[in-house]
């Protein structure tokens, strides 16, 4: 825990002159980093060494965090990093109206771990821009006193618009204001970096990093000017035209290319390794630790090629330790659960009414194992000097948390690695814990080989190896009133391991990697005040654990478990709905007294030209080769925000083909940040959730995962995606909401609804391809 | 054995060292340093990595270099000239312009991580090229459909693509 002074003791601040101008431009604030370090490319040009300069920055120092140059633009450093959702715009509008300025002035460096001073992980937009908010608040706060100074008025009278300060006839702009100067400011902070510890649940002590606290003056929503309007996203015009150095574009003077020859099981151990043939491919190496192997070369196609071929030649041990896709469930039920890892509202109460029920309603619900499954697998740069310092380029969603783990694999203290993050593709949750990718393996490579060695994953490789989002059983029991609502209801979750975030590469060589601890993840914000409920979660370790490479290592995807136990909870009242002849939206209506959940679901509901009914519709049914069509609904609360979703579907009951024809979705979260870009998050949530109801689920026999390629792991295609309606509400007294996650969440259970709808019967397991739904029409 | 081929990219010539039968791709990213091509599946069941060859759409993680010789390779780095040379445009204008396709893509707000946007770019270009005037169907058509395989995108970014390609269509005909 670091406290430092609060800001505003006036002897926290110096205000001293320096030769700034050749240091490049004016600022007022500088970092202790020679300007080369801060100029060094992600193309590893002038790429600096870990341990010629501090590789931690002093996070209670303004400097740290942002630079206001002579020219007016502004330099600002998160931890965080932009997963495609829209952190980087957020970040910028949150600190152009604390600073009032206008967003494009300015840049933001993200994810480096020797150029930002917090951590943090990249889901936590929230947490990330509370910190670059509230650094900005303060800073505004300074430059308003040296204005003041400056234009001999009181700090009360002046005005800032664009960075430019003005009261009383009299104007300064920041750029003047700060030119020649440095500040020394420095402001409260708490929390640390993360270090590896087995026992808590992420495997390191801390996710969200340092943490800036105190209470700075912030502008008040009524005032905002930049916060709620679509201000575009900055990365997009280099994402289009070409210019985006993206993790996979690292190139570092005499790199090699590594492909990986991974084992034929996940739990085979190496016998021998093949060999390379130096007629065939003269430049290319075998490289191995452990059960890791690769080949190396300095040209790219060769090292495909030749890991090919010595993939042939290598002989691994048999290993069969996995249950089969088909028997994943089961396997799970089998499982002895003992006590719950995590149980949350009224044990007692619900015990009680549940056994004094006069009637009763219960089901149970699962799903298979899914995966996060980018279209860019797993790629790093990793540089291990001579003297132990260690550069990894990634594109993890959790830089420090990487660093860390790396340096415990290395058995080196954190501040011999720099990790420097780039944009790649989509993590969906798997890098969050700063473990899953190719930054070990590179890491071990380039220590083994004394040379930059860039790793790049192949799809089938990706498919098979990365972390997974577990499979999962849930059942529900709940009491059943005289009005057929529902008065108490007692959830129990189980799944495998769902935090694990251990690096195949350490696992495979036999290096230390950073457990971390297994149990239940319940995570439901309930909707429902006016049913008591007891929920309970239970956690297994990963199924294959014993496998060398732990098995199928369990982790989060996008909105994680509350995902899965939204499905499990928004079936569950779809049910009782029914059992009670209640239209599905009148009845979630009768159960909350939540006015923002029924707003957001009401102004969803009329968007869709729902008329309220009961369900199943008038002519369902289960047979025949004519369409049926039918609807349903959905809604989850989390992180601030309230999201309701509502699926139309046309299904021919013959052949199980179920098309998704219109889907509206609803989101308030709180103030609406960036309209437009929530819209964008909105509609591909949608996408993202229909995949995942349609069509996803990782397969496996006893040995291998088998879904290795995208005609066996099946995503959504734009010819698959209906009409998307979005609805939206933002408001001004409720704080900021999380716009970007749980959208994919309100998917599947609609859909599960919309299926009863259309046939009267209910779908308790995704996803519904046409084999499974043509198995539970026929049933 | 590697040889000396010469390729047109991006409307210039260019020599390169490779054996013939490296996949495009490897080429562009490290030999040109064109990075715009980005590797997915690696098999043709993605589009990550599609270039145009003489304008129609390729996947380049399957096209041999040698296939290659003595046509012209398009990658999202060559379109402004693409559309420069179509347009008729001054060289000074040509540097300032994005295709049309390109700048609707941010007009749109398509990317989002955005790893897929270079081939869902150029499929755009090759479907306004044959249809200046898709309609919503013939968009999900031609991304679904044709060639290889479908055009993946994991961020769930269709609906932003179809905007930005009926967007494109109207920008091409002013």
């Amino acid at each position: 825990m670091r406290e430092t002074q609060l800001y505003g003791d006036v002897g926290t601040k110096r205000i001293t002159r320096r030769g700034f101008v050749k240091a490049g431009g004016a600022l007022v604030v500088t970092l202790a980093l020679p300007a080369e370090r801060l100029l060094a490319t992600p193309d590893g040009v002038a790429a600096p060494s870990a341990g010629e300069a501090p590789t931690t920055l002093d996070a209670t120092k303004v400097a740290s965090w942002l630079e206001i140059h002579s020219d007016g633009t502004i330099l600002a450093r998160s931890g965080r990093t932009e997963t495609g959702t829209g952190m980087s715009g957020y970040y910028a509008q949150a600190i152009a109206e604390e600073l009032r300025v206008k967003p494009e002035v300015i840049t933001l460096v993200l994810g480096d771990t020797d150029r930002t001073p917090d951590g943090g992980y990249s889901a936590g937009f929230l947490t990330g821009m509370k910190n670059v908010r509230n650094v900005a608040a303060y800073t505004y706060q300074t430059l308003l006193e040296l204005a003041a100074k400056q234009l001999g008025l009181p700090v009360s009278s002046l005005g800032v618009v664009d960075g430019v300060v003005s009261g009383n006839g009299k104007s300064v702009s920041y750029g003047e204001l700060v030119k020649g100067q440095e500040l020394e400011l420095k402001i409260p902070v708490k929390g640390e970096l993360p270090q590896p510890d087995a026992t808590k649940w992420v495997g390191t002590t801390s996710l969200d990093g340092i943490e800036v606290t105190g209470e700075p003056k912030l502008r008040p929503v009524k005032e905002f000017q930049v916060i709620g309007t679509s201000y575009p996203m900055p990365a997009t015009p280099d994402k289009v035209s070409g210019k985006t150095k993206w993790s996979c574009d690292v190139s570092l003077p005499g790199m090699l290319h590594a492909r990986m020859v991974r084992p034929a099981t996940m739990g085979s151990t190496l016998i021998s390794a093949g060999a390379v043939d130096k007629k065939k491919f003269p430049t290319a190496e075998v490289v191995k630790k452990g059960n890791l192997v690769a080949v190396v070369s300095p040209n790219e196609w060769e090292a495909v090629r030749a890991a090919e071929a010595v993939a042939a030649g290598t002989k691994w041990t048999e290993w069969a330790g996995l249950p089969g896709t088909e028997n994943v469930t089961k396997a799970i039920r089998g499982y002895a659960w003992g006590k719950a890892d995590q149980a949350s509202g009224k044990a007692d109460e619900t015990r009680e009414a549940l056994a004094k029920a006069e009637k009763a309603i219960s089901a149970s619900y699962e799903q298979g194992y899914t995966r996060h499954a980018p279209i860019g697998p797993f790629v790093a740069v990793a540089d291990v000097r001579a003297d132990g310092s260690t550069m990894v380029w990634t594109h993890s969603a959790q830089s420090q948390g990487l660093r860390a783990r790396i340096a415990y694999m290395l058995g080196v203290p954190t501040d011999k690695v720099v990790v420097r993050w780039l944009e790649h593709s989509g993590q969906y949750g798997r890098t969050t814990f700063g473990g899953d990718g190719a930054e070990a393996d590179a890491v071990i490579l380039s220590q083994l080989t004394g040379k930059p060695v860039r790793v790049q994953w192949t799809l089938q490789e990706d498919l098979a190896w990365s972390s997974v989002s577990p499979a999962w059983v849930s059942d529900f029991k709940g009491s059943v009133d005289a009005n057929g609502h529902l008065s108490a209801v007692h959830s129990a979750f189980y799944s495998p391991h769902m935090t694990d975030p251990r690096p195949l590469g350490a696992l495979l060589a036999g290096m230390p990697a950073a457990t971390s601890k297994p149990g239940g993840f319940a995570d439901t914000e309930w909707p429902y005040d006016k049913i008591t409920r007891l929920e309970e979660a239970y956690g297994m370790p990963n199924v294959g654990v014993e496998a060398v490479s732990g098995g199928l290592r369990g982790n989060i995807m996008r909105t994680p478990g509350q995902r899965q136990q939204c499905f499990a909870l928004e079936v569950f009242l779809n049910e009782s709905s029914a059992a009670a002849g209640a239209d599905p939206i009148e009845y979630r209506i009768a159960h909350t007294s939540d006015q923002r959940l029924i707003d957001i679901l009401k102004a969803t509901a009329k968007a869709a030209g729902w008329e309220a009914r009961k369900s199943p519709r008038i002519g369902a049914r289960k047979s025949g080769s004519d369409t049926v069509t039918g609807r349903g609904v959905c809604v989850i609360v989390r992180s601030n925000a309230y999201w309701a979703g509502i699926a139309e579907v046309s299904l021919t009951p013959a052949t199980g083909s179920l098309q998704v024809t219109k889907f509206t979705i609803g989101c308030e979260p709180g103030k609406i940040i960036n309209p437009r870009q929530l819209e964008r998050c909105m509609k591909s949530g949608v996408v993202m959730g229909l995949s995942e109801a349609l069509k996803e689920e990782v397969t496996f026999d006893k040995s291998k995962v088998t879904s290795t390629n995208w005609s066996r792991y099946k995503i959504l295609t734009m010819g698959e995606m209906p009409e998307i309606q979005v609805v939206t509400i933002s408001r001004d007294d409720k704080g900021f909401g999380g716009g970007s996650e749980a959208a994919n969440a309100v998917v599947p259970a609609a859909v599960a609804a919309a299926l009863f709808d259309a046939t009267g019967v209910w779908a308790r397991r995704i996803p519904l391809n046409p084999e499974y739904v043509k198995e539970l029409l026929r049933a | 054995m590697a040889s000396e081929l010469t390729l047109t990219v991006n409307g210039a010539k260019q020599v390169v060292k490779a054996e013939g039968d490296t996949p495009l791709i490897y080429v562009l990213r490290n030999e040109l340093k064109l990075t715009g091509p980005r590797m997915g599946c690696g098999m043709a069941q993605c589009g990550s990595c599609a270039v145009l060859v003489d304008g129609e759409e390729m996947r380049s993680c399957v096209t041999s270099v040698s296939y290659a010789v003595g046509k012209k390779v398009t990658t999202i780095e060559g379109l402004p000239a693409v559309w420069a040379e179509q347009k008729h445009l001054a060289v000074e204008d040509e540097a300032k312009a994005l295709h049309p396709v390109q700048q609707a893509w941010i007009d749109e707000q398509v990317p989002q991580c955005g790893y897929c946007q270079s081939g869902m770019m150029i499929a755009a270009v090759d479907l306004l090229s044959k249809n200046p005037n898709p309609s919503v169907a013939q968009i999900k058509d031609a991304f679904t459909n044709k060639g290889p395989s479908p055009h993946l995108c994991r961020c769930g970014t269709y609906a932003a693509i179809i905007d930005a390609v009926q967007r494109a269509a109207a920008a091409m005909k002013a």
